[in-house]
């Protein structure tokens, strides 16, 4: 081969066996050579550092901030006082469709612009995923006789494709006849991204509705409107009232979970009420959690008020009549927990809120006060902690398991006063 | 694993995924599955050793990449065993088993008088009430294939339920290949008979499937999993999505048997088929919502039973545009 193939096959290998011997050294593992295996002869050598290979380059973390620029990520870049929103995005697309006519590099653009959707806040909408969609050439993708339709016909473009709408896909945005016309347009009626879109359509249509206990997807920012929502989410009796107990302190200048007095909002149903009002008062009744509520990507916690189970011989056994041949009853005892009398959502989760929280609910169940409440509360704070990778037992408290702390119990004597 | 990968971004096998705001991620379930057939043969194995590495007070989580440090056991560890003795215990224990088949086989399919057994219209399968219960489970997680995912199973409050926790992470693994990850599974070990002989439910008189819940409004996906003899048999299942409402409360979730859909190599496929009922080797649950943070399950129990009033036998017609072959 001749001496310039030579010398660049030789930096080449270097600089791959400085990747190799730089990471033996630092001892990661092998698996980190690969971002810096060696290119190909026709490579550029600037992306690379040119300096001795065989010196250990310095770690990751370090490398990090010279990472090389994906190819047109200068069009979104902005100003640092520019904000991203959809108006930036969309221009950052025309910017390329602009300067170049010919939409070299189309297919690495538009993996581009995926990500940084989620940057620029419009992964939900549909506009943006057919304005991506319209920079692909028409026409040029559509196969025109058989051998194009037997070869898949432009892979990387189909796949461009595919990944527009699998991405679509993944963010529950359902394409339009606009996204139809589209694929035909761009690959044709019967390439993959095509068929891809009819399956959209058919199994997003079957699933649109099958979630029993559906949530808003736009879910309100507020907590306190939040915590409503969520309160009659998990309330499955409909004629439960909702009951606003303090409100955060409006917002002058602190932001709204201000830590001195947080929103506290509790729900009861009339049942409830009443089964509070004939419980027994020698037996106290606990206050528990947090526990934790997932309203799609949103995490909220709450306490319930609740007693522990009566004795099996205090016990209501209803024993129903059943014929002989229909026996739909499991052979199994259920799980069998104690009544919940109110269920709560508070800004903080100590002792004081959920204090306020239950002379709050003695105004409506005067019961509640010659009866003793215990806290028990689970030992974090409420958030539950990453747990350590390791093969004991975790550290973080699984909302089920708590450390009870018997507190005092609260007398009439405090809410009187 | 890697060939899955390959397979899933090299060729152009196009998949459907469901309803998105469930967001079930099936794709990785094909990668949790090849996993979980080769550790589902694991804790099987070996009967002589001890199985103190494997569990730690009824956690389990299937160890794929950490195995190699587990399996070393410590010195203080390793109980008095004798090999042999173990063995041949190990072999009177299955004998005795596959006597006892033979003699059930007389009574009644699964040594239950016949009238029991056709009368029958509500069945218990599985149920948690003591750490045993726990073993028939396995747990995965994302970990396997580089992922930050926990999940942990441990009984629940006074020894009457399961409770399934974790913390889901969605972040990939830096492997040059995956695009995505973050999902945790629980799934049940196939039944075996004597001589660890692969056994199946037959659920054929019954038509829904029962679960007792109580999550914290996490949407789940419920997959089924045929008798695995034939080796296609391993990447197919048949799914469907259980919604927990979240709360105090326990919930009842009913699934009809006729909602699953099919699913291969963890694609829905465009031709659909009923579940057959007759060999079922697993359940499972998964959960792969995408949304990072902690999560648990608390289940009760899980049983099967007959709706007289569902008389759908299917709930998905194939279409003749995307299978025109099913349609001439």
């Amino acid at each position: 081969m001749s001496w310039a193939q030579a010398i660049l096959l030789a930096r080449g290998l270097s600089r791959g066996w400085g990747g190799i011997c730089s990471t033996a050294l630092t001892g990661a593992p092998f698996s980190q050579v690969t971002p810096q295996a060696p290119r190909g002869l026709h490579c550029s050598t600037a992306a690379h550092q040119p300096d001795s290979p065989l010196v250990p380059r310095p770690p990751e973390p370090q490398r990090g901030l010279v990472k090389a620029l994906a190819p047109h990520e200068e069009l979104f870049r902005q100003a640092p006082d520019g904000v991203r929103d959809k108006a930036s995005f969309v221009q950052a697309v025309q910017n390329f469709t602009q300067y170049n006519v010919h939409k070299r590099g189309h297919v690495d653009f538009i993996y581009l612009a995926l990500r940084k959707m989620r940057e620029y806040g419009v992964e939900r909408d549909l506009a943006i995923y057919n304005l991506l969609l319209d920079i692909f050439p028409k026409e040029v993708f559509r196969p025109r006789n058989i051998f194009h339709s037997i070869f898949l016909h432009y892979p990387r473009q189909q796949e461009c494709g595919i990944a527009v709408l699998e991405q679509m896909e993944n963010h529950g945005v359902m394409p339009n006849k606009e996204t139809e016309f589209l694929l035909t347009q761009i690959f044709g009626r019967k390439s993959y991204p095509m068929l891809k879109f009819v399956r959209m359509k058919l199994w997003f249509t079957r699933f649109k509705n099958i979630n029993p206990f559906p949530v808003p997807r736009d879910l309100p920012q507020d907590p306190v409107d939040l915590a409503r929502l969520a309160l009659r989410h998990m309330e499955p009796d409909l004629s439960a009232r909702v009951t606003v107990y303090q409100m955060p302190l409006s917002k002058d200048s602190t932001d709204a979970t201000d830590p001195t007095e947080p929103h506290i909002i509790g729900i009861q149903s009339p049942d409830q009420q009443a089964a509070l009002a004939h419980h027994d008062p020698a037996r106290p009744i606990f206050i528990e959690g947090p526990f934790s509520l997932w309203l799609r990507d949103k995490c909220v916690y709450y306490h319930i008020l609740r007693a522990d189970l009566l004795p099996p011989e205090e016990r209501l056994d209803l024993a129903y009549g059943r014929s002989s041949w229909d026996d739909y009853e499991f052979n199994i005892d259920e799980v069998e927990e104690g009544p919940v009398f109110a269920i709560c959502m508070a800004g903080a989760h100590d002792q004081a809120t959920l204090a306020k929280w239950i002379q709050g609910l003695q105004e409506t169940n005067p019961t509640l006060a010659r009866i003793p409440v215990v806290f028990r509360l689970s030992a974090s704070s409420g958030e539950l902690l990453a747990s350590s990778s390791g093969l004991e037992e975790p550290p973080l408290t699984p909302p089920e398991g708590r450390e009870e702390e018997e507190n005092n119990q609260q007398r009439q004597q405090q809410s009187q006063s | 694993m890697a060939l899955v990968h390959k397979l899933l971004n090299g060729t152009y096998i196009l998949r459907k995924c469901p309803k998105p705001g469930v967001a079930s991620c099936p794709f990785l379930s094909t990668r949790f599955a090849d996993y979980c057939s080769s550790s589902l043969e694991k804790p099987v194995a070996a009967p002589g050793k001890a199985p103190s590495q494997r569990k730690t007070e009824g956690n389990l989580e299937g160890h794929h990449q950490r195995e190699v440090a587990l399996d070393i056991t410590s010195p203080e560890d390793k109980p008095e065993v004798s090999f042999d003795k173990a063995i041949k215990e190990e072999i009177k224990d299955h004998f005795r088993r596959l006597k006892d088949d033979i003699v059930n086989h007389w009574i009644g399919p699964e040594g239950r008088p016949l009238h029991e057994v056709l009368m029958e219209q509500a069945k218990v399968v599985w149920q948690f009430r003591g750490k045993e219960d726990l073993d028939k489970w396995i747990v995965t997680s994302d970990k396997t294939i580089g992922g930050r995912s926990e999940v942990f199973l441990k009984m629940g409050r006074n020894n009457q339920s399961a409770l399934l926790y974790g913390t889901l992470s969605s972040e990939a693994p830096q492997d040059g290949e995956s695009g995505r990850s973050g999902y945790c599974a629980m799934i049940s070990k196939i039944p075996t008979g004597p001589f660890e002989r692969k056994r199946f439910y037959d659920w054929s008189q019954f038509n829904t499937l029962y679960l007792r819940v109580r999550g914290d409004g996490r949407p789940w996906m419920v997959n089924i999993r045929e008798d695995t003899d034939i080796i296609q048999r391993k990447d197919q299942m048949y799914s469907y999505f259980m919604f927990t409402r979240g709360g105090p409360y326990w919930q009842e979730v009913k699934i009809p048997f006729s909602k699953f859909f099919f699913s291969n190599r963890g694609r829905i496929r465009d031709a659909q088929y009923k579940l057959l009922l007759d060999k079922i080797s697993s359940i499972g649950f998964t959960l792969a919502d995408k949304v990072d943070g902690p999560f648990f399950l608390e289940i009760d129990f899980i049983g099967v039973f007959t709706d007289p009033a569902h008389t759908e036998e299917f709930a998905y017609e194939n279409s003749p545009e995307l299978n025109p072959r099913l349609f001439k």
